[in-house]
């Protein structure tokens, strides 16, 4: 068993590695469109929302960014900026651009736009509904030195910031896509990016059409692909069903597919279509309480529940070894994971006897009580997430072990939206975030930016007391602190304070697993599993 | 007759008027909202008094009746709004979807429609007593395949073994195929039942015994004698199959990726996006009453008795 195991896990690694390194070996050839199924409709390309995936597939093809982060060193490395530098307490931070370089629209990607940009995502822009980017922190304004000299000035040091301008949300786009208000950008027409794909032909909800850009020079430098990319288009179909999915890129009908359900991946296998499986080096896949609901402010339960949750029983039997077991708060790939496993233990006979300690006693049906009150749960099921329900029902049948009910809402999506700013109706959440640098943690769970734990002052009103400073401020040194290293130790001491304080029970290494045909080639990832189409090229089918 | 219109007319729009109100109190009594779905979004990170913000911007906050009036006011004129989700005017996205679903739903009713006759006539026909007792029970097959297995299964085995029908980018035609026979079979049901039934109960009526007393043929008896009474019964349940019609669209859209009115209110009912929902609401309940109408006023055509009550009742 072990063995299989082990064979099918180099064998899933072989294969993304031998489809990044393909272009290599064989000659690539120009031309064809590629068929690309997408599970969901993108929603608004905003680049600070391309977080979500399906608007992420679209983005990393339409638009380029100041640096590239290696996905293989994790290094940022120069793309439309040739050089930057920054000042010792990284409040400044100055760029040479690439000259040449333009929109789709035939404007220039000069100092002025990229100013424009960062000034839209550091600040927001109230009057056109944008919001701020959750990437770029402490953020204060820009100067244009020269045509191709951009600086930016931050309020406070901001280390985060290099890593920031490589990632999805840093996307960059021409003046006029900045002039749009917020509601328009749900329209891919609207964005103009200066990469190389553009927007053709939109059906809203249902079909994106990319094209290539002819006159496309300025992909990151260290590259393989140079030059325009190898497809004439790419055809971006959204094809809700699994089953349909993965079927029809099995019969030949698609070239690529995004989110393979880990059932579906051995039959991909067996007929040689390889899975590819990119981490998201972040915020595992795991359960965050809201310490402010009674229930779940005394440690001992929270530490209870984290002991009764056997995450290796979720990961053997529902997903593939894909999906590696969590260590810590963050995956092992991810910057400034420290391995926490010894702290993770299931270990059931802990978790009575912390239950017990904290007064909670076995009632008639089996589920704890204290004060007349019963020890029972609600958590929403998250979509986005593979298998949720299925993995929050199996902790609900391990947490019963010890007395403690765990009911999995699916509810809609206002309910959802309201409950979850509630922590009396949601004691805790399902949450996961990709991104690396160690900033995740605080877009994670910083009170101001997507606020996991709830806590006073956030993003809820509903909250009565619940704030925990220390953490906030261990959050804020991440972020603001400019020596690489201490920012690495850090890192880790917020991991170990988020386990010993129970605040979070990880579960698994959440992947973006996508399959593709074998006769597709040259496919590669950004650093947190977005697929850029750049490379890609197909072979003759026989 | 003019009168009998006048008062149908006047009660349609009585109809209208209070589906369109209706739609809006059970939207509004929804917990959250489109604007609070959209902004409440982790990725954007907004702070409680940002989404406020965006509240005002997008005049959410004003007193609701006034925008029960400002909404009415703009429908009766046309206007059906602005998605808050997709960021375009309401009547573009009917606009793009609206001929999609028709393109679906008429074959699919057609379809139907054939099927529902071809296995009622023909299993009176028949003097194959085992074909007659097959072709009866296929209705109540064809009522319990839930749409979206029978999809999927149509596509997988079509499509994905016989590999006869590409689901994926197919042609515009070739590609209805398949969801047509997927929204036709499980309508049909309920219209051969009803046909089956009227069928059985007119063969026991005395016109039908004197016809065949005068020497006409089974054949004769079925076409020339019970058919024609016999569809009065299906015309009213086609009326009010309209609704089955509208939901198995929403699945087979969604099986089967198409863009159309079922997709676009499944996305529209998880994002609570009003202004859509209450065009769709309007637009299904415009058909129903039109078709209600209809059938009202074409089975008199089938049955002149009615036309008599509509005389008296004017």
């Amino acid at each position: 068993m072990h063995v299989t195991l082990r064979l099918t896990a180099i064998a899933g690694a072989m294969a993304l590695i031998s489809g990044m390194a393909n272009a290599a070996g064989e000659q690539p050839i120009q031309g064809g469109t590629l068929i690309y199924l997408e599970q969901q409709a993108h929603t608004n390309l905003y680049p600070p929302a391309g977080g979500f995936y399906p608007n992420g597939g679209i983005l990393n093809q339409i638009t380029d960014k100041l640096t590239w982060q290696n996905p293989a060193t994790l290094q940022v490395e120069p793309w439309i900026a040739e050089s930057w530098t920054r000042n010792a307490d990284n409040t400044e931070y100055t760029f040479k651009l690439r000259p040449g370089v333009t929109f789709s629209d035939g404007t220039p990607l000069d100092a002025n736009a990229v100013a424009k940009n960062f000034d839209t995502y550091g600040r927001g822009n109230k009057a056109q509904r944008l919001p701020v980017s959750e990437v770029i922190n402490n953020y204060d304004h820009s100067e244009v030195i020269d045509p191709l000299t951009v600086k930016f000035f931050f309020k406070k040091p901001s280390p985060g910031f290099l890593q920031g301008t490589a990632t999805i949300g840093s996307g960059l786009v021409s003046l006029s896509t900045l002039g749009r208000n917020f509601e328009a950008l749900g329209d891919a027409r609207h964005i103009i990016g200066s990469g190389p794909f553009i927007v053709s032909d939109e059906k809203l909800g249902r079909e994106v059409d990319l094209k290539v850009r002819e006159d496309y020079r300025w992909g990151p430098k260290n590259l393989q692909q140079q030059g325009r990319a190898n497809l004439d288009g790419i055809k971006i179909l959204v094809t809700p069903e699994d089953s349909v999915r993965i079927g029809a890129l099995l019969a030949g009908q698609a070239d690529a597919i995004r989110q393979v359900q880990a059932y579906d991946e051995k039959q991909a296998q067996q007929q040689n279509f390889p899975i590819y499986a990119a981490p998201t080096r972040g915020v595992n896949d795991s359960l965050s309480f809201r310490p402010d609901n009674p229930l779940v402010a005394d440690l001992k339960v929270r530490q209870a529940l984290l002991h009764a949750t056997n995450s290796k029983q979720v990961v053997d039997t529902l997903f593939s070894p894909n999906y590696p077991q969590a260590k810590s708060v963050l995956a092992s790939s991810a910057a400034g994971f420290v391995d926490l496993s010894d702290r993770l233990k299931f270990d059931p006979v802990l978790a009575n006897k912390l239950l017990d300690e904290a007064g909670w006693k076995p009632g008639s049906d089996g589920i704890r009580q204290k004060d007349g009150k019963k020890l029972a749960l609600t958590v929403y099921e998250s979509l986005p997430q593979p298998q949720n329900k299925e993995v929050l029902q199996l902790v609900a049948q391990q947490w019963k072990q010890v007395g403690v009910a765990l009911s999995v809402r699916a509810g809609d999506s206002g309910s959802k939206t309201v409950d979850s700013l509630d922590p009396l109706k949601t004691p805790l959440n399902v949450t996961e975030v990709g991104r690396a640098d160690p900033d995740v943690l605080k877009s994670s769970f910083y009170p101001t930016n997507r606020d996991a734990l709830l806590q006073l002052r956030g993003s809820s009103n509903l909250v009565n007391t619940f704030r925990d400073d220390k953490l906030n401020g261990l959050l804020e040194n991440i972020a603001a602190e400019t020596d690489a290293q201490k920012r690495l130790t850090l890192t880790g001491d917020v991991q170990r304070y988020l386990i010993d304080n129970a605040y979070n029970i990880p579960i698994f290494e959440e992947p973006q697993v996508f399959a593709g045909a074998p006769w597709l080639k040259g496919l590669s990832f950004e650093a947190v599993g977005r697929p850029s189409f750049y490379g890609v090229w197909l072979e003759k089918r026989g | 007759m003019t009168g009998y219109l006048t008062r149908r007319l006047g009660q349609s729009l009585l109809v209208l008027w209070a589906a369109f109100t209706v739609s809006f109190i059970l939207l509004q009594v929804l917990p959250g909202d489109a604007i609070l779905i959209k902004f409440q979004n982790p990725d954007l990170g907004l702070s409680p008094a940002q989404i406020e913000e965006m509240r005002q911007a997008y005049g959410a906050a004003t007193p609701l009746w006034q925008q029960y009036g400002h909404r009415l006011w703009s429908m009766l004129q046309g206007d059906f709004g602005f998605s808050v989700q997709a960021g375009v005017p309401v009547s573009q996205l009917l606009a793009d979807n609206f001929p999609a679903t028709l393109r679906l739903a008429l074959p699919g009713f057609l379809l139907a429609a054939v099927l529902a006759t071809l296995i009622a006539f023909g299993s009176n026909m028949t003097g194959l007593r085992w074909l007659r007792n097959a072709l009866q029970s296929l209705p109540s097959l064809f009522i319990s395949l839930p749409t979206f297995w029978l999809g999927i299964a149509l596509i997988q085995l079509f499509s994905f073994q016989l590999r006869w029908i590409p689901i994926i980018n197919p042609g515009e035609w070739v590609g209805l195929l398949l969801p047509v026979i997927t929204l036709a079979l499980p309508i049909s049901a309920p219209l051969a039942q009803i046909l089956i039934r009227s069928i059985d109960r007119l063969q026991t009526q005395p016109f039908v015994a004197v016809a065949r007393a005068k020497g006409a043929s089974q054949r004769r008896v079925l076409w020339h004698h019970v058919a024609r009474n016999a569809l009065l019964p299906v015309l009213t349940i086609a009326g009010l199959l309209l609704g089955e019609l509208i939901a198995g669209a929403l699945i087979t859209e969604t099986v089967f990726g198409l863009s159309g009115l079922g997709q676009l209110t499944q996305q529209a009912v998880n994002n609570q996006d009003v202004a859509i929902l209450q065009a769709i609401v309007m637009i299904s309940a415009s058909g129903f009453v039109l078709i209600n109408l209809l059938v009202d006023l074409f089975s008199p055509l089938l049955d002149p008795r009615l036309k008599y009550f509509q005389r008296v009742s004017s």
